[in-house]
């Protein structure tokens, strides 16, 4: 079957265009498939070649850091002799090889301490590494720029704060958080400034991320967490100061967490009564009985876990009210629960109330009472 | 005369109608596979920079309860079991719903795990068949296992609900108990909802691939291929397809149709209050998500349902026509069941692009295209006995949409291989790439006439319940 270009011209146009979709079609095809065979091919060549060149950085470090006496004994990095020329291999004239090297200093230098984590970040500077990384921070691509940020922390090189502020209100999350993460490492006077400037809310991950960073940094200064709580305008930063609370148990923000009661933001309010009743304030008990009424549901629930938690025992005819009154399911279950943790002081009560209640009111008790069932 | 002309007349609008219909599909394919590939590669640029293990020792992570109904898995259950128990999650529990098993599921599982009855305060906050007991284990090796016994619902949706009241925790991952699970699931399908900034995800969903040659140890799958059944492996191209292009394609327009019922994150109070899974749904993973939509829009939620190409769990394929095809009249049965139960919502500005994206796309790509392509089937037959074919135009055009599935079929095997190279050798992706080029000959009627037969089953009513599958389990790897 001839089709020459005369018969194409003078062909229908559902026909032409089919025409034209074969031939997209059949090249989108090849190209396709032209694609995944480079693709593999050229994961296979870089993987074949690190393969080849991570045992020579090993040994390399092994021989000169790692396994050096001096630097094992402890004696100041600067004290001892680092033969920067060994490493000057042709290779690393590569950028591949170079940032081979980047990753396997930052891997040791993750899992050693002392002289011997100096000593790699000697020589990452005198091999000019750092000049790698300080360039890609300048590049218009957010990942060059956060592949540097985690490439300068982790070798602890000083980056100045016109440089990572702005980029801890930048609008892509992942380049946000890295520099957020920079700030608190490195930053030496005021590592928690930037809870001033952030305009972005702290996503629940943001928070997971620099908990993480807070809570195993070394050496860091960790401030009043009640100068956010009372001033911060975003809610999220508030939020998060009040876990920091809890987590460094720090007694003196909670005047600053008690005035937070009265914020209209009900999430807030119950993040702050989950707050106190961790830190166990007995003094708050009072206040938090008398707002119960006026609260809605994740406040009540919050301020019967509170209860259970501060576990006086000044309060067991309250819980026993909810307990016995309430309509709410969740709410006679945490009301039993916070009943089970004031047992020392309602033995009595709880034992009557195991044989008067109804029989879905008993059930949720020895639910309660089960040390199997946990939630 | 007369009656000759008014045929042509009303052939001649058919032809139309199919051709701009063909059309307009074939431009949402091409969309969709560029609307993926933005997807994709921003997921996989991300993920270089989202280290799990941060969360696996935060405090801040969120519990998940894993939720599996079980009906008569005697066979595998407890390896099942004990998969899920290897899950790598700081926080979460596992629910195995025993939908009233006539085997011994239930004995195998207090025997192995050391389960004792309990008593649980369950709330039945949706409506299931009465619960006979909660189990769990005396062992602290098991505490995050619990087991609900109840009786049969017949239908694997009244299980799962089951297992939402008894729940503790604001999210759920519901799954099936034979399917094998990557063990950084939660991890993965969490961060979605983490790191959404300015909507709730009501619901998270994975890819899900073909388990049949895979191999597993101990419940870990340890080398991926693709299935080595011609059956199985038309269905891992379609999972491809429908997953890495479509799925992932939706998720950049916040318009995901559906969330997977192998796999899915969802938010249990949305879904509480969206009233739970649906008993009387063939399809209740797709009929559970839109009405957490719609409730959604009703209470003027402002959400999203994310999408994530990596693969996360793997499932066992039908290898018979016989399976496959209950399997895929269930399915169209549930397609039809769905638009009918939700039809107000069809071109319905309140629901936004539920109600004017896809809503719209379910119902003439998704529901209709069997039909059309039913009667396309019937009227080409039709037009070659009377010998009205134009036999070079319709090669061309046969050509072109043949040439045009592959192409997309194969771009979604491309953006797969690009980001993650599941398989290890060329040669099993050179296996997987021949694929398309047989499915539109072989696989694809299959699929319009099981389609058929479901939306017949539909419309006449026909009783049939969510059946037994007929596994044959997976491959173990071999001893070192």
């Amino acid at each position: 079957m001839e089709f020459s270009f005369y018969e194409f011209r003078y062909a229908p146009l559902s026909i032409q265009i089919a025409f034209i979709f074969i031939v997209v079609a059949i090249t989108c095809t090849i190209i396709a498939y032209l694609s995944i065979l480079r693709g593999r091919y050229k994961a296979y060549r870089h993987e074949k070649k690190l393969a080849s060149l991570h045992p020579v950085i090993d040994n390399l470090l092994m021989e000169h850091i790692l396994l050096n006496v001096e630097l094992a004994n402890d004696t100041p990095a600067e004290q001892v002799q680092l033969p920067v020329e060994v490493f000057r291999l042709p290779v690393f004239e590569h950028r591949w090889a170079r940032e081979a090297l980047i990753d396997r200093l930052i891997h040791y230098r993750n899992n050693v301490r002392g002289s011997m984590g100096e000593q790699l970040r000697n020589l990452y500077i005198q091999l000019n590494l750092d000049k790698d990384s300080l360039k890609k921070m300048k590049s218009h691509k957010w990942d060059k720029k956060v592949q540097a940020l985690a490439e300068l922390t982790n070798m602890n090189m000083s980056i100045a704060d016109v440089t990572i502020l702005p980029l801890t209100n930048s609008n892509n999350r992942e380049l946000r958080a890295a520099a957020r993460h920079a700030y608190i490492k490195l930053s030496k006077n005021e590592p928690f400034k930037f809870f001033d400037v952030v305009t972005e809310p702290l996503l629940l991950w943001d928070q997971v991320e620099l908990f993480k960073i807070i809570s195993t940094t070394e050496h860091i200064a960790i401030p009043n967490f009640a100068q956010w709580i009372t001033y911060s305008s975003n809610k999220t930063i508030v939020s998060f100061c009040l876990k920091l609370v809890v987590h460094y148990n720090q007694l003196s923000a909670v005047h600053a967490v008690i005035k937070l009661l009265d914020t209209k933001d009900h999430y807030l309010r119950g993040d702050a009564i989950n707050c106190l009743g961790k830190l166990k304030i007995e003094d708050v008990q009072e206040k938090l009985i008398h707002m119960y009424n006026s609260q809605p549901l994740n406040c009540r629930l919050e301020v019967l876990k509170a209860l259970g938690r501060i576990s006086s025992g000044k309060h067991v005819g309250f819980l026993r009210q909810e307990f016995l009154h309430s309509t709410d399911f969740e709410v006679r279950k945490h009301a039993a629960k916070s009943l089970i943790k004031n047992a020392w002081a309602a033995k009595g009560l709880i034992q009557e109330l195991i044989d008067t209640a109804t029989l879905e009111n008993k059930l949720i008790l020895k639910h309660c009472m089960n040390p199997l069932i946990k939630f | 005369m007369e009656s000759t002309s008014i045929w042509e007349t009303l052939a001649r609008i058919y032809e139309n109608t199919v051709f701009v219909y063909g059309s307009v599909l074939l431009i949402t394919y091409a969309l969709l596979a560029i609307f993926s590939m933005i997807s994709v590669r921003t997921y996989a640029k991300k993920d270089n920079f989202n280290q799990d293990i941060t969360l696996l020792g935060s405090p801040l992570a969120p519990g998940i309860t894993v939720l599996a109904p079980a009906f008569n898995e005697g066979m595998t259950i407890i390896s099942n079991v004990r998969s899920l128990l290897t899950l790598n999650y700081p926080k979460f529990e596992i629910i195995i719903v025993n939908d009233g098993s006539t085997d011994n599921s239930l004995q195998q599982m207090i025997h192995e795990f050391d389960l004792i009855k309990v008593d649980f305060a369950y709330n039945a906050k949706i409506q299931t068949q009465p619960v006979r007991g909660i189990y769990k284990s005396t062992n602290q090796a098991y505490a995050k296992l619990m087991v609900i016994d109840k009786v049969n619902g017949k239908s694997k949706a009244d299980a799962s609900n089951a297992a939402i009241n008894a729940a503790a925790y604001n999210y759920f991952v519901c799954t099936d108990v034979d399917c094998i699970l990557d063990k950084n699931t939660l991890l993965e399908l969490i961060k979605p909802v983490m790191q959404e900034e300015n909507k709730k995800v009501i619901a998270t969903g994975a890819t899900l691939r073909i388990a049949n040659s895979c191999e597993f140890d101990e419940g870990v799958m340890t080398r991926m291929r693709p299935p080595k059944e011609l059956l199985a492996r038309f269905q891992e191209v379609e999972y491809i397809r429908a997953f890495v292009l479509g799925k992932m394609g939706w998720s950049l327009l916040n318009c995901v149709p559906n969330v997977s019922g192998g796999l899915g994150l969802f938010d249990k109070e949305v879904a509480i209050r969206s009233g739970g899974y649906d008993h009387s749904s063939f399809g209740e993973d797709m009929e559970l998500m839109t009405r957490m939509c719609r409730y959604s829009y009703d209470n003027k939620i402002n959400y999203a349902i994310r999408y994530i190409p990596k693969t996360l769990c793997w499932t066992e394929a039908p290898v018979t026509v016989k399976v496959f095809n209950r399997q895929r009249t269930r399915w169209s049965r549930g397609l039809a069941q769905l638009m009918t139960a939700h039809f107000g919502m069809f071109m319905n500005p309140r629901y936004g692009r539920m109600g004017l994206i896809i809503f719209p796309y379910n119902f003439f790509f998704e529901l209709l295209a069997p039909m059309i392509e039913f009667t396309g089937i019937i009227y080409y037959i039709v037009m070659t006995c009377l010998g009205l074919i134009n036999w070079p135009t319709a090669i061309i055009l046969l050509f072109f949409v043949y040439t045009y599935s592959v192409m997309i079929t194969t771009l979604a095997i491309l953006w797969d291989q690009l980001t993650f190279r599941y398989y290890k050798t060329w040669q099993e992706v050179v296996y997987l790439c021949m694929t398309p080029f047989m499915e539109f000959f072989l696989y694809h009627p299959l699929i319009v006439i099981f389609a058929m037969r479901g939306y017949f089953y539909f419309l006449t009513g026909k009783k049939s319940t969510w059946g037994n599958m007929q596994r044959r389990g997976f491959k173990t790897a071999a001893a070192k």
